[in-house]
């Protein structure tokens, strides 16, 4: 299948993930347990873009304000919208993250890495250090990848596993409760 | 949006295509084969090549390596002169009204218009300053993956024809869909997420 098709046909899974990933967190107050690797802490906020339909049937909300709650797009959630958008903040081993993930093209926007120490200044010339800059900087995009690609199994594996009608029930009554709570 | 300052924005794709023996060497070739040409003090168009990650007047790689560990870091530079569509019809015009006082007509032939417009297109195109963009990316050697910092469709479009043309290699944009293909181990996995379709969360 050609590339834009496919991602016409299957943009409805990033914004799933997108969706699952806000009731994820939601789930234990902000925080994520990865398989393996313990609690992350996954919270969305300021900024949020949900949609619905496709082409001329198209809707699209835009919620966003540094104190918000996120009401409108609570109330979009029960209309049958899902997120094409979102800006998270992730937290792993006090290593924070923040970004905005775009569900269709899996895009990492405005991105700001964690604080680190700078590159060693102790390195023997310029050159190695620009290089421990640069490779520190892959380091940290790396790991940030790694979260994201990590949640995404989660939830594929929730997806396709017997399981899933479960889960989906439990994501619908938080739906209806949080829409309720605006 | 840079990858090496400040916040950056980026998507991710996978290289398909196998590099020839000695990749390093071939990819050093290549990259001195299609770095960027400065245009500057020429009248081209168009110009499209490699340079530094550290500065984009760096072709050379003078004062950097691409090579990085595992990783090649490069950037792609574009310039290119445009000329905005109001000021070629300003111009056009100008010149349309000259032609006919000079020629005493009340109207000249669609020829000679499309003529008009196109000789100004040229000559202000000349004189136009090349605007210039720079993307960076990142190309992981053992992942055959590249990180690219534009989420812009059409520098990623530019980027994927460059590319093939460089290395011969294929890039294909990742989607959730794609990256969960390759983070599905399980086979049946992978055959119920082809299937799966929209599921309603209300």
């Amino acid at each position: 299948m050609d590339l834009v098709d496919l991602i016409t046909e299957k943009r409805f899974i990033g914004q799933e993930f997108l969706t699952w990933l806000w009731w994820k967190s939601e789930e234990r107050g902000g925080s994520v347990e990865l398989e393996g690797q313990g609690d992350i802490v996954v919270v969305f906020e300021k900024h949020m873009l949900l949609e619905y339909g496709e082409a001329d049937y198209n809707e699209r909300l835009v919620c966003s304000g540094l104190q918000t709650e996120l009401k409108e797009a609570r109330t979009g959630l029960r209309t049958g919208k899902k997120l094409e958008q979102a800006r998270l903040q992730i937290i792993k081993d006090e290593m924070e993250y923040n970004l905005t993930l775009g569900a269709t093209s899996f895009e990492f926007r405005n991105v700001k890495l964690p604080k680190t120490e700078g590159a060693d200044a102790s390195a023997d010339s310029a050159d190695a250090e620009m290089e421990g800059a640069v490779l520190e900087r892959i380091y940290l995009f790396e790991e940030l990848v790694k979260i994201v690609n990590d949640l995404l199994l989660m939830f594929v594996e929730a997806r396709t596993s017997e399981t899933w009608s479960e889960e989906l029930a439990r994501i619908r009554t938080w739906v209806h409760k949080s829409a309720d709570n605006v | 949006m840079s990858f090496l300052a400040g916040s950056a924005s980026f998507v991710r794709f996978s290289i398909e295509g196998e590099l020839p023996e000695n990749p390093l060497d071939f990819i050093s070739d290549r990259i001195k084969s299609f770095v960027f040409e400065d245009i500057d003090d020429n009248f081209e168009e168009y110009s499209i090549g490699w340079v530094s990650v550290l500065s984009m007047f760096d072709s050379a790689f003078d004062y950097g390596t691409h090579l990085y560990g595992d990783y090649v870091v490069l950037s792609l530079r574009v310039d290119e002169r445009k000329v905005s569509p109001s000021i070629l019809k300003k111009f056009t015009q100008k010149e349309e009204e000259r032609i006919k006082k000079e020629k005493q007509v009340p109207k000249l032939s669609r020829t000679i218009k499309l003529e008009i417009k196109e000789r100004i297109r040229t000559e202000l195109t000349r004189k136009a300053m090349p605007v210039p963009a720079v993307y960076d990316l990142v190309w992981s050697l053992s992942e055959s993956s590249l990180y690219f910092f534009s989420t812009n469709k059409k520098a990623h479009m530019l980027l994927e024809d460059f590319f093939k043309d460089c290395f011969g290699l294929l890039l294909m944009l990742q989607i959730p869909y794609t990256t969960a293909v390759q983070l599905l181990s399980d086979d049946d996995r992978q055959a119920r997420l082809e299937q799966i379709t929209p599921e309603i969360f209300v």
